[in-house]
């Protein structure tokens, strides 16, 4: 336990106990990479009924995405009732007196692994198959259910047409957050403004970040938990399976969505799990969309790290790289010759 | 004064990366060791080349504007022709990026306006946008 984190584990420990109306000892606290959005820390606890570890994501000072903490956790609270495999959400503290920001707490999923590096080293590369079948199942999964069932309505809006809604955020994002002119962001926006697609004949509950790098997966290849829930929204299910397919999530391997399966596999698996058909031209839109809405993401991080007080490195690796990698992405696939040095063409 | 700027700089990323991240108490620290190696070694790349790619950038809109047929998007035809003569104040790359900028602004405006009305120069300025990113790209180890 590094000292400096000692005091932040005790105040932790403290205000569990009186939320839990049991004594909470502090066994060990340690911050951990990844959780771009909030500071993540992994907690051990000692209470009556033994020993538990826990997660901890604090409200940072500025963050890559600019979220709304209740949404994502009461999302957390959503899916976990209806059986989908998610970290258990047991507290959400908004009161920032506590911890000095407000805060949520997680039961630990333990034993398992969510760097996107690891699925490259053994054990877990003979595994990728398993892997992205067990990730395409569930992107499809989530698709398939009822967003009324879910309950996530009740509190999250449910746009009339979610790809104009979507497109309107995220080039909002760019509006107010560029720090200098971007031309490939502005082409795709006015791209996408031209081949709005319909709405799809049913709306889903859409993860948002839903990729290889937001789960949680163990030695023998299967997928214990998804993670970061903080964009999820009511909206349309291709969204999430564009962004899982996106370039950028294996680059700069080529092959393997994601870094796990091909991409025209990935969508079968998918639409097994979804029971649903994958409209070729509405994807079309929806791959360019989520390139887009990579960029607004790193754009904003940029923003972050130049104006906010967070210093965080991972802003300021969007911020350069990821933005050089998403504008190639996007120009590979806008330029009217398709010249596909970056990214495979669209499906 | 080492007179090398982008080779002491990627000197210092693989020294962080292989030597102080190995070193490393928590994953926290070894992952954000990491990611400041790779940014260092990036930007030792973009240090050598900043201000050559923002000009040759400048100059490959100047070719572009200077290009256009003369009814190209009116309402910006005297700002792209001011802009074929500007130069940026001095090398700092401060005000390289002042010139650049305002290139990229025109030119933003030029391409809203080509994807309608002129289908040559759209596919003209996507092969800027191609070179350009090219001249911008970083694929640091």
């Amino acid at each position: 336990m590094h000292p400096s984190l000692e005091p932040l584990g005790e105040r932790l420990a403290s205000y569990l106990a009186d939320r839990w109306d049991e004594p909470v000892t502090l066994l060990d606290i340690q911050q951990i990479p990844g959780g771009a959005s909030r500071e993540t820390y992994r907690v051990g606890l000692r209470t009556p009924s033994g020993e538990r570890g826990v997660i901890v994501r604090r409200d940072p000072k500025t963050s890559l995405i600019d979220t709304e903490r209740s949404l994502e956790y009461r999302t957390y609270q959503a899916v976990h009732r209806a059986g989908f495999p998610v970290p258990e959400p047991l507290v959400l503290e908004e009161d920032p007196s506590h911890l000095q920001r407000p805060f949520s707490v997680m039961a630990e999923v333990a034993g398992c692994e969510s760097a996107v590096a690891a699925l490259a080293q053994p054990p877990y590369a003979a595994h990728r198959q398993r892997l992205g079948e067990g990730l395409w199942s569930l992107i499809g999964r989530l698709a398939a259910m009822d967003v009324g069932d879910l309950g996530v309505a009740t509190f999250m809006p449910v746009p009339e047409h979610p790809a104009a809604h979507e497109l309107d955020y995220w080039a909002g994002v760019i509006d107010s957050d560029a720090l200098h002119p971007q031309p490939v962001a502005r082409a795709a926006i006015r791209w996408l403004r031209r081949r709005l697609p319909p709405p799809p004949p049913r709306p889903a509950l859409v993860h948002g970040d839903f990729r290889a790098g937001n789960i949680l997966f163990d030695q023998h290849g299967d997928i214990r938990a998804v993670l970061d829930w903080e964009m999820a929204h009511v909206g349309d299910p291709l969204e999430d399976l564009a962004w899982s397919l996106d370039p950028l999530w294996g680059w700069p391997e080529r092959s393997l969505a994601g870094g796990l399966l091909p991409r025209e596999e990935a969508i079968r698996v998918w639409e097994r799990a979804s029971g649903l058909i994958v409209d070729r031209e509405a994807f079309r839109w929806w791959q360019v969309f989520a390139s887009l809405k990579g960029l607004a993401i790193w754009i904003s991080s940029t923003e972050d790290f130049v104006n906010g007080e967070s210093k965080e490195p991972i802003l300021a690796v969007a911020g350069w790289l990821m933005t050089d990698r998403q504008n190639r992405i996007l120009v590979d696939r806008l330029h009217p010759d398709v010249p596909g040095r970056w990214a495979e063409p669209l499906l | 004064m080492i007179p090398r700027l982008s080779e002491g700089l990627a000197d210092l990323a693989g020294k962080l990366a292989s030597a102080i991240a190995p070193e490393t108490s928590s994953r926290y620290a070894m992952a954000n060791t990491g990611m400041i190696a790779m940014l260092l070694s990036a930007l030792a790349v973009e240090s050598e080349r900043a201000v050559a790619s923002r000009m040759t950038d400048v100059a490959d809109l100047k070719t572009l504007f200077a290009g256009c047929d003369r009814q190209a998007h009116p309402a910006g035809r005297d700002a792209r022709a001011a802009f074929l003569d500007c130069s940026p104040a001095s090398l700092r790359l401060s005000d390289v990026d002042a010139v650049h900028a305002e290139g990229l602004r025109l030119l933003i405006d030029l391409h809203a306006w080509a994807e309608d009305h002129d289908p040559a120069l759209d596919k003209r300025i996507w092969d800027f946008l191609l070179a350009h990113t090219e001249h911008h790209r970083l694929d640091p180890p």
